[in-house]
């Protein structure tokens, strides 16, 4: 069956001052209605200031991410989309003409990018409007309907909010700063559009919810008729919003109170200059250049500070032992610890140097899985971490007796492992590691103990 | 013939007069005569606590501002701190403005004292003054007869010399009509060379607030006060401020080039025009040279001027939505003001873009077209203001003919350029003023050659 999905994606830029005025755009952090003055709350004769230089900034450098074509030298309109809601303190939303276009992510085109601005937030039970959040910047990114199903939607979103925080520009998602209005259609049936997604896994439920509706009504003869729903997080159900709300024409204009938007060419090319490489693109380059699996890279490539990592460390020891630890024993250190890769202290050269003992065998793995975790918990240089843990790999001659008691306290095992059962070597490796005090790599002492069960 | 604007200045200064006096005065002129005048809506209860102020800085030989202790009015559509900026509306009644105008805050600089908030036509929707939720102002120049408007209240205060100067707005005549009916002076400055941050909006993309006076002297220096660029503001000219006072040290008209239009007599009562060929004469006795110019499209500016208005007005209303501030506009607001707001309604909607908004833009940049090459033989533009004398106050007359008097108003905004009005003479008693249209940013020539006018009495 043929489905056709697309977006319209909503997100907060992450700048310091809203799109129009001076305000701070904290809105989570203050008591409600504190970061507001004349010009986001829209009071009578407020006019709002030229449009924040870094918003537009950030929504040109988030277009050039997404391979779109910005639209330079030309004049781009601020227009007023006008509905009355009690969130929205002038009866208008600004929002931009198109300032680029014609991109691509995950084979999913980008039909236009806006810019815009947020409203407040109401709370229809208490009566009350916070403009706190009215008038921060928001990028919009408009999508064709080219996903195919929800698993591919929930991919491309994915991507998409990769993307985003590889700019560095927006609120991070965690903070409910991704807002999404989701089409779908099932063939022989009409595009529904649904509204209220605030997060990559609501906009799979309501896109898996809807699959199953559509397909439902079109199974019984019943079709499916253009219109707007309404996903309901808590139900995991979407309904139908009142025809009023859809039916709305916005009447725009443009915003006689904003110059219309110019972007210089040149400006914009100093931002594709010196803008992140897209993970997209990083992720296959990655895998080229350093020949290291895709597995590895996606792990590599999900956050940029860590792909960045990745490649000082790289240059420095062999790049296919630095992409396993990154996709292992890094991975694994930094979720035990909750760290995101922006929270790491340490730097790349006492890691590449940590990977160096490794390589050299100066340390077992597990020793240095044991350093790393040190490493990230009180970052220093990793010969300091090894001396203060005592981790100095175990000399033969001491390491034989160990061994040789072993399988004298242990007979049973060794009887075991002797007439066909493997896994009782792996016990009697656990008890030689566990004498050494971790020192001696166990892949080590597993080749000892066979080679001296065998010889008895 | 009163004191002028400049000797009051320098008794102020010179402690002859003290500020706190003049505003004394000011209150009690206003108490004696504004119940019949109705030109304020409200007064500024510490005028004289803030001119007190002032005598105190001249006492001890402080520098003080350029409108040291001088009484100023206030259109009710600007925002003035603790004050209420009703724009003479029931949705507006009970607004207190919690934030000064970028220009009030210029006068305030300057020391000028905010002496109260003038009456005006509801939202200035409206050429008479009479569309005011608080009642008609009537002519002090013509009693009877209505003042025009939209800046009644201001205009009617400084012919009653209630004060020395007032704010107006002219979105399509708004200043420079009433200072015509009223018989004093006035000027529309160039499209975003005043700041509008503050200033209730009409028609966004032609509002401009502006100087109402008893002589241009007045009205020269309230416009440098209030003039020149702002980094608050996104649509204003990056222009310095400039010292008008100083330009108009410059009387004489030799070598000015001034332009006429057989258009102006095409559209204006005869009575009217005689009056305003007298003042051309004069022009010339002075020394500038006369030339015709064409201006074949100007009347078709107004429709074009009502349809924008409309569309901006009705976006610009739409805050008042009755949940932040009083009834909602559709609930409470006069006749005239619905009027606009479903015109902007209708005339915006996705089926009818292309014609009517649209067209009215392209109409606007015609017009515009039309002035900036007329200009460019010309310094300046002369002719009457209001094609038609002043109704009396109370006459039904239908939209339309309340739309006509703004046809040779309309088309400086419409082509963002500046205009001032000077009194020209009577025609049955009435005060009739000549509209001096100048190019952008052309208010040292406007001023001139109205002071020129002026001084030849």
């Amino acid at each position: 069956m043929n489905i056709k999905i697309g977006f319209e994606v909503h997100q907060q830029i992450a700048t310091r001052r809203k799109m129009y005025c001076n305000c701070p755009t904290n809105y989570q952090d203050v008591p409600p209605n504190t970061n507001v003055c004349p010009i986001c709350t829209g009071m009578p004769g407020a006019k709002p200031l030229p449009p924040n230089q870094r918003a537009v900034e950030a929504a040109v450098e988030i277009a050039l991410m997404l391979g779109c074509r910005v639209y330079t030298n030309q004049t781009i309109y601020i227009q007023r989309k006008h509905y009355d809601y009690p969130d929205l303190p002038s009866g208008y939303q600004r929002t931009s003409l198109p300032l680029a276009g014609g991109g691509s992510l995950l084979g999913v085109r980008i039909r236009e990018i806006h810019l815009e601005e947020d409203p407040g937030q109401y709370d229809p039970l208490g009566g009350n409007v916070d403009y706190n959040r009215s008038g921060i910047p928001l990028v919009e990114i408009v999508t064709e309907p080219d996903m195919k199903s929800p698993e591919e939607a929930r991919n491309f979103l994915r991507a998409l909010v990769r993307v985003l925080e590889y700019t560095g520009k927006v609120r991070p998602e965690a903070g409910g700063a991704m807002r999404a209005d989701v089409n779908i259609s099932l063939e022989g049936g009409g595009r529904v559009e649904v509204k209220n997604v605030n997060s990559i896994k609501g906009a799979y439920r309501a896109l898996r919810y809807e699959v199953i509706r559509q397909r439902e009504k079109l199974k019984r003869g019943l079709g499916v008729e253009r219109e707007t729903r309404a996903f309901l997080e808590s139900q995991m159900v979407t309904v139908p919003m009142r025809v009023k709300e859809t039916e709305e024409d916005y009447r725009y204009i443009p915003d006689p109170d904003i110059f219309p938007l110019i972007l210089d060419e040149g400006w914009v090319e100093k931002i594709r200059e010196r803008m992140a490489e897209p993970p997209h693109l990083r992720e296959s380059r990655l895998i080229s250049e350093y020949k290291i699996t895709r597995a590895a890279a996606e792990v590599i490539v999900s956050e940029r500070e860590l792909a960045d990592l990745y490649e000082a460390v790289a240059r420095e020891v062999d790049p296919k032992l630095v992409a396993i630890w990154f996709r292992t024993r890094l991975k694994k250190v930094l979720n035990y610890m909750k760290l995101r890769a922006a929270d790491i202290k340490f730097t790349p050269a006492q890691l590449a140097g940590l990977l160096r003992m490794v390589r050299d065998r100066q340390l077992t793995p597990e020793q240095g899985e044991l350093v790393l975790r040190e490493l990230a918990k009180h970052p220093a240089e990793p010969e300091k971490i090894i001396a203060r843990l005592g981790l100095f790999p175990i000399k033969r001659e001491e390491l034989l007796p160990i061994i040789a008691r072993v399988i004298e306290e242990n007979q049973k095992a060794v009887e075991d492992y002797r007439s066909g059962k493997e896994e009782a070597i792996n016990f009697l490796t656990g008890k030689v590691l566990q004498l050494t005090g971790r020192r001696a790599d166990p892949r080590e002492i597993t080749r000892l103990l066979i080679e001296k069960i065998g010889k008895k | 013939m009163a004191e002028g604007t400049l000797a009051k200045l320098a008794r102020i200064r010179g402690g002859e007069l003290s500020a706190a006096e003049n505003v004394a005065s000011a209150l009690e002129r206003i108490q004696e005569l504004d119940r019949r005048i109705n030109s304020f809506i409200e007064l500024n209860p510490n005028a004289l606590a803030e001119a007190e102020a002032v005598d105190r800085k001249i006492k001890r030989g402080e520098r003080v501002g350029k409108l040291a202790g001088l009484t100023i009015g206030i259109k009710s559509n600007i925002n003035v701190a603790g004050l209420r900026a009703t724009c003479a509306s029931r949705t507006l009644q009970n607004y207190v403005s919690p934030y000064d105008a970028e220009v009030i805050k210029r006068i305030r600089a300057e020391d000028g004292i905010i002496i109260g908030m003038n009456n005006m036509d509801e939202f200035a929707c409206g050429s008479s003054g009479e569309t005011s939720a608080f009642g008609p102002t009537d002519n002090p120049a013509a009693p009877g007869h209505i003042p025009g408007g939209s800046s009644s209240g201001g205009a009617a205060a400084i012919a009653a010399r209630l004060c020395d100067l007032c704010l107006g707005t002219d979105t399509g005549g708004s200043i420079r009509n009433p200072a015509s009916h009223c018989g004093i002076v006035g000027l529309k400055p160039t499209y975003g060379l005043v700041p509008r941050q503050g200033l209730i909006d009409l028609g966004m993309s032609l509002d401009q607030i502006g100087p109402l006076s008893a002589d241009v002297a007045g009205t020269a220096l309230l416009l440098e006060t209030i003039a020149g660029r702002s980094d608050n503001e996104c649509i204003m000219l990056k222009v310095d401020r400039v010292n008008y006072s100083e330009l108009l040290r410059e009387k004489s008209l030799k070598g000015m080039r001034i332009g006429i239009s057989e258009k102006f007599s095409e559209l204006t009562d005869p009575a009217i025009m005689k009056v305003i060929d007298g003042q051309i004469e004069k022009l010339r006795d002075l020394g500038a040279e006369i030339v015709e110019v064409d201006l074949p499209n100007l009347e078709r500016g107004l429709s074009a001027y009502y349809l924008i208005v409309s569309v901006e007005f009705f976006s610009g209303t739409r805050k008042f939505d009755g949940r932040k501030y009083g009834r909602r506009i559709e609930d409470v607001c006069g006749e005239e003001v619905l009027r606009r707001i479903l015109r902007g309604r209708y005339i915006s909607q996705k089926e009818y873009r292309g014609k009517f908004y649209q067209r009215a833009l392209q109409v606007r940049t015609l017009v515009r077209r039309e002035l900036l090459a007329a200009f460019e033989r010309v310094d300046v533009i002369v002719g009457p203001t209001v094609p038609k004398l002043p109704h009396r106050l109370g006459t039904k007359i239908t939209p339309m003919e309340m739309y006509a008097y703004d046809y040779l108003t309309v088309p400086a905004n419409l082509a963002g350029i500046c205009a001032g009005v000077v009194n020209a003479g009577r025609v049955n008693g009435i005060p009739v003023g000549l509209q001096v249209q100048g190019r952008v940013l052309g208010e040292p020539e406007v001023l001139r050659v109205m002071q020129a006018l002026e001084a030849a009495g």
